[in-house]
């Protein structure tokens, strides 16, 4: 049997013009909110882009070198990319590229209503489209996640704010998520600000930690060493009961650090420590 | 990436499953997220949450310090007379050669402390572990009301 590819090629590519227009019309009827928020320019030129590609990648599709089927799928990415940053739906960028059936499927009929071979057509154009479709609706997700990581980057990269909050008392509020990469910035805030303020006693606040687990209490544990080796001593506040609790269950031990409830009770101690009275 | 997953099976109720790849610490977030959001939703007191987070924090960190790239699938049930949900946590690592050994509070190959299997184990109501050297390892912890 020979490939199919290289006819229906060169059938596509015979009504090239008629294909992109018809397709083009197809999306101004059916899916005019898309039309309205990229643009009449934008959709002709997707429209004749994709259908240039397609035209090249069916002729290749079965062999070894299917470069231009890639270059294909690496546009179609690209476009539904393009249609996730624009806050477009899904469903109509998928919808998007569906149409172009609507557009080449006439063509065939047109010229070979009358013979079977027109069954073969159908399929072959079909499983291609088809599998871009899913393609977009991949690209699409893979998107959003990048867009949620991100974020999550950015709120995660908020820098660690000391506050000096009396003669020889420092405090660190930690908030979020303590990672490797933020427990170094916070020690080495912590440490400088010691150094700078010759500060007496360093509290670390951790009300804003959702969860205390093994890999923050190291990080806490190793922060009020250094603290230590500095001459000062590191109170850690803010353990609610549920994260206390938790702890024990963990394993955690964390008796070798002051620990107290609520900043107010670290800060009574802290100003007995410096020999200091709130006036 | 996450793949949503609606099996209802022989009229034993309904699950629901949910897999999110475990490859960053960003993934460690959203592990934690999604089992907070399920257990608010089923109603787990804020310690059960807690107690339960706690653990989902230390096995998806450990899919990444120890075996690089995994995944988590939280499956949730709904059967007569029972609720509650199961969250695996499976990859294709370098697997546990000893693991009594690495079960031991304060069992540490990378000089942590050592406490995050031990315990998740006291922390959640089921736990249990299968590691195979070369292969993998898969851990099941349970919850329910
Ligand atoms: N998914 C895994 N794949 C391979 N080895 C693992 C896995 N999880 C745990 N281990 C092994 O078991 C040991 C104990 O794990 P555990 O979580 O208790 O401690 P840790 O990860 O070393 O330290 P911590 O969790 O306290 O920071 C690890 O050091 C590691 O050798
Ligand atoms: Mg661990």
């Amino acid at each position: 049997m020979t490939f199919i590819g290289n006819e229906i090629s060169s059938i596509l590519s015979k009504n090239r013009n008629k294909i992109c227009d018809s397709w083009k019309k197809q999306l101004i009827i059916q899916s005019r909110t898309l039309v309205e928020l990229i643009g009449l320019n934008q959709v002709e030129k997707i429209t004749q882009e994709i259908s240039d590609s397609l035209i090249k990648a069916v002729k290749t599709i079965n062999t070894h070198e299917h470069e231009d089927y890639k270059k294909l799928e690496k546009q179609v990415a690209e476009l539904s990319r393009e249609m996730s940053l624009r806050n477009i739906t899904p469903t109509e960028t998928a919808q998007l590229i569906f149409f172009i059936k609507d557009a080449i499927f006439p063509i065939l009929q047109e010229d070979y209503g009358q013979n079977s071979i027109i069954a073969d057509y159908i399929l072959f154009i079909n499983s291609i489209v088809d599998k871009l479709g899913l393609l977009t609706f991949q690209i699409y997700l893979e998107s959003r996640e990048e867009l949620i990581k991100e974020q999550q980057r950015a709120f995660m990269d908020v820098s660690v704010p000391v506050v000096k909050v009396w003669k020889d008392i420092v405090l660190i509020p930690l908030v979020g998520m303590l990672d490797s990469s933020r427990t170094q910035l916070m020690m080495e805030t912590m440490l400088s600000a010691i150094e700078d303020t010759q500060s007496k006693v360093a509290i670390i606040d951790i009300s804003g930690i959702p969860i205390v687990d093994s890999l923050v209490a190291r990080h806490l544990i190793t922060a009020a060493s250094a603290a230590k080796l500095m001459g000062a001593e590191c109170l850690i506040t803010g353990i609610r009961a549920k994260i206390s609790q938790t702890l024990v269950q963990l394993g955690v031990d964390l008796s070798g650090i002051v620990t107290k409830t609520t900043l107010a009770d670290g800060l009574q101690l802290a100003l007995q420590m410096t020999e200091q009275k709130l006036i | 990436m996450e793949k949503y997953q609606d099996s209802r099976d022989s009229g034993q109720g309904q699950s629901v499953s949910t897999t999110i790849f475990v490859a960053s610490y960003e993934d460690v977030i959203v592990a934690r997220q999604k089992v907070r959001e399920l257990m608010n939703e089923m109603k787990f007191s804020l310690l059960d949450q807690t107690r339960v987070v706690t653990a989902v924090s230390e096995l998806s960190r450990n899919i990444i310090v120890h075996a690089g790239k995994g995944e988590m699938t939280i499956i949730k049930y709904d059967e007569s007379g029972r609720r509650g949900f199961r969250c695996i946590f499976e990859d294709k690592g370098p697997g546990i050669a000893d693991i009594d050994l690495a079960m031991r509070e304060g069992y540490s190959t990378t000089n942590s402390l050592g406490l995050g299997l031990s315990g998740s184990k006291k922390l959640c109501k089921n736990f249990s572990i299968q590691s195979t050297r070369g292969k993998g390892t898969r851990i099941e912890i349970a919850e329910w009301k």
